[in-house]
């Protein structure tokens, strides 16, 4: 990512309607209603999208949705209100609605908001690179790009019986002023792509499933294998798992990839570091300074895409105008910081770390994570697999929720068999749990080869977030829910 | 346009004619606008709501929302090439370039025979869904009633902590507009209800519970209100001090909800027509053969007003109608939007789905799985003997397949016909298409799940049970 200062581009080949810098307009309006802390933040959200599939394009479409969130505290209480229009007259009136509801809010909060207290705030323009490359790529070359490869995966067997590609693109445009010194404009473009082949023999249907997502361009949209990679992989699981047998149950000893890395550290360890979500009692809380985990797991979540380009939670300034560095969850096994917005960093004494993060304009900027990974170690994948003597290998995450215990559940989509050092046959994907901290404490070989491999997911907290999380294999024991005969 | 509300809103009127006719107003804008930039046909299907939304966090209020917009997407075919785009802008202008985009995507897409408008159909007589006794509440009502949940809450037991809870009062009306001539609207009003949270006792933190409803009429708030908070507490209480269970492969029984997520909704993914034209529905030769158990019935009913998605049409336009989907555990039917409708060459069965910022996708409205003859949890507790109770599923479940694997939530291990203990880290396994013929018995009476969907509680045999 870098900070730009030139002029900015035009969006995209469809009907254009771009955006001149709003900050000048939301300054202007807070100013000719300065009183208590308010933050405006203008969101302009277009989407271009395409999907196929047997053949037929099922979505070709551009969305828009744009509008000014205002954000007000009054009273110790917070308000919240929004407009569609960018427009003085429609953002005072609802800074109006937005005080009033704060207001009639506050006989029924317990404690007050303390005032947030003074910190260094975005100012300037913040330009992600790809923005201005993705603006001008013709939507008809996208379109048969997704009709090339959902026909070249139905063609890779005769035993996929049906296949689908889709594309999107997700250009953001955010304007954020607050009355304590905010004045940011920042553009970003988060893609992803992905390829799904269904395989059918003798009634049996099974799926493989590729996906890739970014913040940025082509190349970081692709920097893990080209579409026809995904496709070729999609195809290959899905066939294969036709004849793979289930694995057994039990707790077992697992390498996990860079993607249940990913989602082992998103889910299991990132919800519960979340300041709210400790401040409501969490396992992570009270715990800070504390072993929770081996002493070779680092942990980390970052506005910027550390060690691999094109992360897809990557953002410059987060939702409250605070700048997004980089945040050490743990550190050599030691818990030493939680996840804050400007709120919950006064409450615990600390700096905010820019995670605070709203889906769309009629949405209040909330708790959320960005990127989030642990640190590569010193070991090869081969090392990793000869120090096992009976376990598995499991590889690409389908889903993962996690429970107020630090109980987490993720579903894979492979798992390989290890037997006295040695890789063997493919298993059915299962699910695996776990309680987070456990697990971490059981991570005894961290592999040096790092990946994003979460970048086409989102998060689910009341809003949608866009997250990535991944980092490199590691070598842990885990709960697999088998099947038994 | 959208605009926000003032905090005086409590007692302005909903004029639903109006507001109907402003959503029309914008779609037609749209059609006419499509139709003039080379479309041969088109449809906007338009939204406008206003919300009052109050969110609780760490046991405090947190925030109160108000505000309201209005949406409008149109879908355009131009020599059979699909094209679609929405916005949220309501000037003149806006709309145009909407219009624009949406026959200029249509110009890239390839063409396909299904790609047309279904026809016009007379909707059936539908009582209305909006309620004046919901439409009264305004932001202090709303307040009032999301803090009331914190406050029973804290009286139940104090050990309970809520992460967050959610009282959020809305009024919509939405509308179709086609080119052929479809042209319909509705308006509701939904109070929806929401609480999730865990109990902590010293060291012990046990695992999420959640509840929610939605409700239409003033009058069913308090009972609703009564029952959400009392499982939510019971069930959150009885998370703490979870043990193991034992791993073993036989009856399990799953509550409500869990029936829903694990066998209901893979069912009914597999009965979509285009799963089934496309290839990756395991239901695909089994229309008329029986699939589950003889007692298993599933309805599609958007005319069970006490369930969220009741309505009078679907994201087409098409009636929705009361529709049996598996009767006496024999599939009756495929669901059907209009383009899966047409690849056959037959009607659309109302199925279209969906908001105005993608095109109509394909799904229920209101399912209901018919009560059985089972007796009452207790009486299937009993019958079970010893296992598992698992009352909420966190995993994966194939909708191609029919294979899932999860963690069994707020699950209870049963022995002697009653539960003995919480559980953490037991994790289920096995084929929903399978397990469905191997339901032994259906709880006699049903109960809502959030308000948008009804079934009752179900023992089956054949479930993989792994204990950590």
């Amino acid at each position: 990512m870098r900070r730009t200062q030139g002029p900015h581009t035009h969006m995209i080949q469809t009907q254009a309607r771009h955006l001149q810098d709003p900050t000048d307009l939301l300054s202007e309006v807070l100013a000719q209603n300065a009183g208590g802390f308010v933050e405006l933040r203008y969101h302009k959200k277009k989407t271009r999208a395409v999907a196929v599939e047997k053949g037929r394009v099922d979505t070709a479409q551009v969305t828009e949705h744009s509008g000014v969130g205002v954000r007000v505290l009054e009273d110790g209480t917070w308000g919240f209100a929004s407009t569609d229009r960018l427009e003085a007259s429609a953002i005072e009136r609802a800074i109006q609605s937005a005080r009033a509801a704060a207001r009639a809010s506050a006989r029924a909060r317990t404690e007050r908001s303390d005032p947030l207290p003074q910190v260094a705030l975005a100012r300037g323009r913040f330009d992600s690179d790809g923005f201005d490359e993705l603006s001008q790529k013709p939507i008809d070359a996208t379109i048969e790009l997704v009709l090339r490869i959902e026909a070249a995966t139905r063609a890779q067997s005769a035993a996929i019986q049906s296949a689908s590609c889709s594309y999107r693109e997700v250009f953001e445009e955010k304007g954020i002023v607050t009355s304590d010194g905010a004045k940011a404009w920042t553009r970003l473009v988060r893609p992803d792509f992905s390829v799904t082949a269904i395989a059918s023999k003798a009634g049996e249907i099974q799926r493989g499933y590729e996906a890739s997502g970014a913040t940025g361009g082509w190349e970081c949209l692709f920097r893990s294998g080209a579409p026809e990679q995904l496709s070729e992989r999609a195809a290959r699981v899905a066939v294969d798992l036709l004849s793979a047998p289930y694995p057994d149950g039990g707790r077992m000893k697992v390498l996990l990839s860079p993607s249940l890395v990913g989602i082992l550290t998103h889910e299991a360890v990132g919800h519960t570091v979340e300041a709210d979500f400790v401040a409501a009692g969490s396992v992570a809380a009270g715990k800070l300074g504390t072993r929770v985990a081996s002493e070779h797991v680092t942990l980390c979540d970052s506005g910027v895409s550390e060690y691999q380009l094109g992360a897809g939670g990557s953002l410059q300034v987060d939702d409250e105008g605070v700048l997004a560095g980089r945040t050490t969850i743990i550190r050599d096994g030691i818990l030493t910081s939680y996840l804050h917005d400007r709120e919950s960093a006064a409450h615990f004494g600390v700096h905010p770390t820019g995670n605070a993060r709203a889906f769309e304009f009629d949405n209040e900027p909330l708790i959320r994570m960005r990127n989030t990974y642990i640190a590569p170690g010193t070991s090869t994948l081969e090392e990793m697999i000869a120090a096992i003597d009976d376990g598995y290998m499991l590889e690409g995450a389908t889903n993962g929720q996690a429970d107020s215990n630090g109980e987490f559940m993720f579903g894979t989509k492979a798992a390989y068999r290890i037997k006295n050092g040695k890789r063997g046959a493919l298993n059915r994907g299962v699910n695996i749990s776990g309680t987070a901290f456990d697990v971490l404490r059981s991570v005894d070989r961290v592999g040096r080869d790092f990946m994003w491999d979460m970048g086409s997911g989102h998060c689910g907290k009341g809003q949608l977030a866009r997250v990535d999380a991944g980092g490199p294999w590691i070598s842990c024991e885990v709960l697999l829910g088998g099947r038994h005969a | 346009m959208k605009t926000t509300t003032q905090d005086h809103k409590t007692h302005i009127p909903f004029d639903t004619a109006r507001e109907e006719a402003r959503v029309l107003e914008r779609c037609d804008a749209l059609v006419d606008a499509a139709l003039k930039a080379g479309a041969d046909e088109a449809e906007a299907y338009g939204t406008r709501a206003e919300t009052i939304a109050v969110r609780f966090e760490k046991g405090d209020l947190k925030l109160t929302q108000v505000d309201d917009g209005a949406t409008t997407g149109l879908r355009v075919f131009r020599e059979a090439r699909l094209g679609f785009a929405a916005t949220n802008q309501g000037d003149p202008a806006a709309l145009e370039a909407t219009a624009r985009d949406a026959v200029l995507l249509s110009k890239s897409a390839p063409p396909h025979t299904a790609n047309v408008l279904p026809a016009t159909r007379a909707l059936a007589p539908h009582a209305p869904l909006w309620h004046a006794s919901i439409d009264a509440l305004g932001v202090d009502e709303v307040v009032d009633l999301g803090a009331s949940i914190l406050s029973r809450v804290r009286a139940r037991d104090p050990r309970i902590s809520i992460d967050n809870a959610s009282c959020e009062w809305t009024r919509v009306s939405h509308a179709v507009r086609t080119s052929n001539g479809t042209r319909a609207s509705e308006s509701d009003a939904l109070l929806s209800l929401g609480v999730f949270g865990m109990a902590i006792d010293g060291e012990d933190v046990g695992g999420f519970h959640y509840g929610g409803d939605a409700l239409r009429t003033a009058d069913a708030i308090e009972p609703a209100l009564s029952a959400m908070l009392e499982e939510f507490t019971s069930v959150a209480l009885g998370n703490l001090n979870a043990g193991r269970a034992e791993s073993y492969k036989g009856p399990v029984l799953f509550a409500p909800d869990a029936v829903l997520e694990l066998f209901v909704a893979p069912l009914v993914s597999a009965a979509s027509a285009i799963a089934v034209q496309r290839g990756r529905s395991a239901l695909a030769q089994k229309l008329q053969q029986r699939i589950a158990f003889e007692g298993f019935d599933l309805t599609d009913d958007p005319t069970d007003r006490e369930l969220a998605g009741a309505g009078a049409f679907d994201r087409e336009g098409q009636p929705a109608v009361r529709f049996p989907i598996v009767a006496h555990g024999v599939l009756q039917s495929f669901l059907y939007n209009g383009y899966a409708a047409a690849v056959e060459g037959r009607t659309s069965t109302g199925h279209a789905r969906g908001g105005p910022r993608s095109v109509p996708g394909l799904g229920p409205h209101a399912l209901v799985l018919a009560p059985g003859r089972g007796g009452s949890r207790a009486d299937l507790e009993r019958t079970l003997g010893r296992g598992l109770f698992v009352q909420r599923f966190s995993g994966s479940v194939d909708p191609a397949s029919g294979d899932f694997s999860g963690v069994a939530k707020s699950a209870r291990w049963i022995e002697n016909g009653v539960v003995v203990r919480s559980l953490k880290e037991t994790l289920l396994s096995g084929n929903a298409f399978d397990l469905l013929q191997r339901i032994l018995a259906l709880s006699s009476a049903s109960e809502r799940c959030s308000g948008s969907a009804r079934a009752p509680y179900a023992l089956v045999d054949g479930v993989s049970v792994t204990a950590g």
